[in-house]
């Protein structure tokens, strides 16, 4: 029984396994059917999709051809506009710059805070109207030139002050020589015709106090009235370069009354016993005077190939200077003086004058006195950042009538550091500190102060 | 075109054209009346050299050519080369060159305004003459 058992067991088993080898292989083959279905019906959809892929290629070909033609011809429209326009842009640049007025300026504004506190003087603190300066341009041809300054400054009073700067017209007779008659910036020295008014082209926000402008008790005449021939030429090994100018001497006004001016031994007995009184400003008279007296003056520079960016000069400045006073006091005032400037494509800007005087007193028995005054200045660019520190002397003889009458005739030394930011090529972030020691305020008396200003100040 | 042969075509483009920019040619032409040496076309476009015999020279800035002139010719950027005629007009009353857009408003100027000076980065065509080329 057992036996059967078994025999029946093994013949389902073999049974078994004889059926389902032929329903597996059955399985298998329908999965691969299956699979093969999809791989065809991916590839039909990639097939479908390169056909539209080729007929949006076929199309976009047939209309790059279109295309084609049709730039060809736009082309040549745009060529003709193009030239169209530039002819226009170019008859308005002509037009411009024959008949226009083309018009830049300065304009500046800061705050300041001043320690000093002499007899002298008593500094300013808080928020300042620079200057606003316009310049105009005008041509009249190749050789007729013009430069008009107008410039408008607030004043301490509250009034706003508007000066003719400069009214020159020149005929330029090549590179070797231009003449101007008019008023102009005095040409001595490097500073006094690269910057003057252009707070914004000067690194340092003030000007060396001995080249102040007349109104705020500079010690020279910034300005002339006369006439002024300038010129250059390239030469071998650099370009040489001069000004020569005569004109109208200034003369002093607002010398203070009753300080026995001229008669004393030496002048300014009022300084001596440290009563301060010399309070005289100069005058251009670019009107003319009735008593006539000529100022003449010389520069002359040479830059050197060798060393780009370097500026070597001499320079000259003689007139016969007047004052107010009761009894007038006639000086002639003899200046000469070298300077150096190098300023290379970037990085660097170093600047140094020197001035001698050498005056001669005409009214009185005083004879001729010796005095200087020079500054040196370097400042470095990085970027957008121009650190600079200067350093200037004055040594002002208080015995020369000359000095002794004007506001600003004091001995000092001044340093000062600062820091420039260039906001954009036309904008300028300015803040300068100042330590100034003013002298001959009386026998052994000086003050020294500290100064901090900041300018905000654009060109356009 | 696979993506990384799609990079290596562009990265290439772009290096040529950053090459082609680094190495254009430049050419410095004048109107036919003006007669100058290559030496002083420095001082033309600084404002020092302002006739070339009778003739009154007129410079001219390509605004398409200018840094390149700069950095090329007058070895200095735009900044300093506005302040150097900035302080030209400011103290001489000299006009700053006027600024052109490109090589056609600047050949076109050129031709027909003696004494005018400029520069191109295109071969200059008839009608201007050759001064220097960089």
């Amino acid at each position: 029984m057992n036996s059967s058992r078994r025999v029946a067991s093994a013949c389902a088993a073999v049974l078994a396994v004889t059926l389902a080898g032929p329903l597996h292989a059955e399985s298998t083959e329908a999965a691969k059917i299956r699979e093969l279905e999809k791989k065809l019906e991916r590839s039909l959809e990639l097939i479908e999709q390169l056909a539209a892929k080729i007929k949006h290629i076929e199309q976009a070909s047939a209309g790059l051809g279109d295309a084609q033609t049709k730039t060809a011809a736009q082309a040549a429209k745009i060529e003709a506009i193009e030239k169209h326009v530039s002819e226009i842009g170019g008859n308005l640049s002509r037009r411009a710059s024959e008949d226009g007025l083309p018009m830049h300026g300065f304009a500046d504004v800061g705050i300041l805070k001043s320690g000093e506190s002499n007899r002298a003087a008593k500094g300013r603190k808080g928020a300042v109207l620079g200057m606003f300066d316009l310049y105009l341009t005008p041509r009249f041809g190749d050789r007729v030139k013009t430069l008009i300054e107008l410039a408008f400054e607030a004043e301490q009073d509250g009034s706003t002050a508007a000066d003719l700067e400069r009214m020159q017209i020149g005929y330029t007779f090549g590179d070797a020589a231009t003449a101007w008659l008019g008023r102009f910036h005095t040409p001595y020295g490097y500073w006094n015709t690269a910057f003057h008014h252009g707070a914004q082209i000067q690194t340092a926000i003030q000007r060396p106090r001995f080249l102040d402008f007349e109104h705020d008790g500079g010690i020279l005449p910034a300005h002339t009235t006369g006439i002024w021939l300038s010129g250059s030429w390239g030469l071998e090994r650099g370009r040489l370069g001069y000004d020569v100018f005569a004109g109208n001497a200034p003369q002093i006004n607002g010398v203070a009354a009753g300080s026995a001016l001229g008669t004393a031994g030496i002048f300014s007995p009022a300084v001596n016993a440290g009563t301060y009184g010399g309070s005289g400003n100069l005058n251009l008279r670019h009107v003319g005077s009735t008593s006539h007296r000529t100022s003449t003056g010389f520069n002359a520079w040479f830059e050197p190939d060798a060393w780009y960016g370097l500026r070597l000069g001499v320079h000259g400045l003689r007139a016969e200077v007047v004052d107010d006073a009761a009894a007038v006091n006639r000086t002639l005032l003899g200046m000469t003086g070298a300077y150096a400037t190098y300023h290379p494509a970037d990085s660097w800007e170093v600047l140094g004058e020197y001035y001698r005087f050498r005056n001669q007193d005409r009214s009185g028995g005083t004879g001729n006195h010796g005095s200087w005054a020079g500054f040196a200045q370097v400042g470095y660019t990085a970027g957008k950042w121009t650190p600079f520190a200067r350093a200037e002397r004055a040594r002002l003889d208080q015995t020369d009538n000359y000095f002794g009458v004007q506001a600003n005739g004091r001995s000092y030394a001044r340093l000062a550091a600062g820091l420039r930011y260039d906001v954009d090529p036309k904008a300028a972030l300015k803040i300068e500190l100042h330590s100034t020691r003013q002298e001959d305020l009386g026998p052994g008396v000086s003050d020294t102060y500290p100064e901090i200003r900041l300018q905000y100040a654009i060109r356009f | 075109m696979t993506l990384r042969s799609a990079l290596r075509t562009l990265t290439a483009a772009c290096g040529f054209a950053v090459s082609a920019a680094a190495y254009a040619e430049l050419y410095v032409v004048a109107n036919p009346a003006v007669h100058l040496d290559d030496s002083d076309i420095k001082d033309v476009f600084k404002g020092e050299k302002q006739f070339a015999g009778a003739v009154k020279l007129v410079p001219i800035d390509n605004g398409a050519a200018q840094e390149i002139f700069l950095a090329d010719v007058m070895r200095m950027d735009a900044a300093r080369y506005n302040t150097i005629w900035t302080k030209k007009s400011f103290r001489e009353g000299l006009i700053p060159p006027p600024v052109k857009s490109g090589d056609i408003e600047v050949i076109s100027y050129v031709r027909r305004t003696p004494g005018a000076v400029g520069y191109v980065v295109s071969p200059p065509p008839n009608g201007v003459i050759l001064i220097r080329k960089y």
